[in-house]
């Protein structure tokens, strides 16, 4: 049996190995399956959600994990501006506090490494809720989890990635991660001021994964078993005429689907804005609310591994 | 909510009535694909529950592809490998087939766990023409296997233990589609 080293901090995609992967899927699978099994196992542990960027349902997705497995959650939502961070304190000495406290620290931040920084000085596991556009490494085992529970298989699958792929973190993380699979071809749709960036072009060269990049949606539909949508951050835009230019260039509605396998899956990260229209809701393939659901297994099946 | 046939206590649900369709969706399309068409195809369901999943898998090529696949029903009892332990009770489920000589036959089975069944009924099939090929698709595939046999086409894999069993619930018995773990 192969030994699966274990994973103390969840800082980026490529910690994961193929085992642990379905390790884990193995667990989730047994918690959606059976939750009533998992209640209790973190009974008395406690977890900080950290959050220097605004999110809902990241930060809800583990707690409610947290919580369904016995153990508690804490947190902040606005650290940022109301914790002793506006007072200057750095994140090194916030995460020391918050590691004698909590059982394990969830951490939100607007700077990319901010995690790997936190994971350096913290004494117990932190797990990367999203680093600025570095990654969101938990986003994307949900993501692959989705495929996995809406195909049957992640080997050997084509998918579009649409929108801002220079900004996006979990495309960054989810394309990392497919890279551990075989035979996966990927099309990155992107307006070029928001184009996937080239680290992570070489790295798919290296692992031996065909991609092509391009801005015509319309002829990658018929081809792809995965659209992946993702919303144009306004956010990290510095020129509001930058944005203005590129948002609702790419989006999915009833004439897409109309050009989509009739097997095949929309996925988004969500929030989302107008990437898809609300009328693509209804079709069977619009797997967006269901990818959402899939988080609370997956990331109380993280946790269970991390903490139990 | 009523159960037929099974015993002990339902531990999950593994698909429901969505999923289920969802998957004989990308099962229909997935055998079009691989066979280049719908030409020459049959479906063949193994009694009693597959032939149920067959003809749902017809009229899901139909809508995709616009041609009818012809489909059947076969029962592999008398072909089973425990007839010693086990006779046959029960021989109302009759085969019925369409034309399958050099026609690819998709078998259609609801769950493949040892691949016994799905032995005896390749047997039972061969005893009425000869097939230019068979495939295999399911709805669950449960693992535990004990033949050498693999299924082309699957809804879902799921890892089971050797005491628990997996039961396809299909509206036409038990008036819901659902799959569910029962240990």
């Amino acid at each position: 049996m192969a030994i699966v080293s274990r994973l103390r901090h969840v800082i980026e995609s490529q910690q994961f190995s193929r085992a642990l992967l379905e390790e884990l899927f193995a667990r989730s699978e047994e918690i959606k399956r059976e939750p009533h099994r998992f209640m209790g196992r973190l009974n008395g542990q406690v977890m900080a959600a950290l959050f220097y960027e605004p999110s809902t349902r990241t930060r809800l997705s583990f707690e409610a994990a947290m919580i369904r497995l016995g153990g508690q959650g804490m947190g902040t939502d606005n650290a940022r501006e109301f914790s002793s961070a506006a007072k200057g304190e750095t994140l090194e000495d916030s995460i020391r506090i918050v590691s004698g406290y909590a059982d394990v620290i969830v951490l939100r931040h607007n700077e990319q490494g901010a995690a790997k920084r936190a994971a350096a000085v913290s004494s117990v596991p932190v797990i990367n809720a999203g680093d600025g556009p570095g990654q969101h490494p938990t986003q994307a085992l949900l993501d692959i989890y989705t495929i996995k529970d809406e195909l049957n298989r992640v080997d050997g699958i084509r998918i579009a990635m649409v929108g801002d792929l220079a900004n996006g973190r979990t495309v960054r993380s989810l394309t990392y991660l497919l890279s551990k699979f075989k035979d996966i071809k990927i099309w990155f749709v992107a307006p070029p001021v928001v184009a996937m960036r080239d680290d992570l072009k070489a790295h798919l060269d290296e692992h031996h994964v065909p991609w092509v990049e391009t801005e015509d949606l319309e002829s990658v539909l018929p081809e792809v078993d995965v659209v992946y949508m993702t919303r144009i951050q306004k956010e990290r835009f510095s020129d509001p005429a930058a944005y203005e230019a590129v948002k609702g260039v790419f989006r999915i509605d009833k004439s897409s689907l109309a050009l989509m396998r009739k097997y095949s899956i929309v996925m988004h990260p969500l929030p989302r804005v107008d990437e898809i229209a609300q009328e693509v809701d209804d079709d069977p393939r619009a797997a967006y609310f269901r990818q959402a659901r899939n988080g609370l297994h997956v990331r109380m099946a993280l946790l269970d591994y991390l903490l139990s | 909510m009523k159960w037929t046939a099974t015993a002990g206590r339902v531990k999950g649900t593994v698909m429901d009535e969505d999923a289920i369709r969802r998957s004989l969706t990308r099962i229909a399309h997935e055998i079009v694909e691989r066979n280049k068409g719908a030409d020459g195809l049959v479906l063949v369901g193994i009694v009693r529950k597959g032939d149920i999943l067959a003809q749902r898998l017809a009229g899901a090529i139909l809508e995709l592809e616009g041609s009818t696949v012809p489909f059947g029903r076969i029962n592999p009892s008398r072909h089973r490998d425990d007839l010693h332990i086990r006779p046959v009770a029960d021989s109302s489920d009759v085969s019925e087939l369409p034309e399958i000589d050099d026609r690819i036959v998709v078998l259609v089975d609801d769950v493949i766990w040892h691949g016994r069944t799905i032995r005896a009924a390749m047997d039972a099939l061969i005893e009425l023409g000869r097939p230019r090929s068979i495939q295999l698709a399911v709805l669950v595939d449960r693992g535990h296997r004990e033949l050498p046999i693999r299924p082309d086409y699957v809804g879902k894999n799921v890892a089971t233990s050797v005491d628990e069993m997996i039961y396809v619930c299909l509206k036409e018995f038990e008036n819901l589609d659902r799959v569910v773990v029962i240990k």
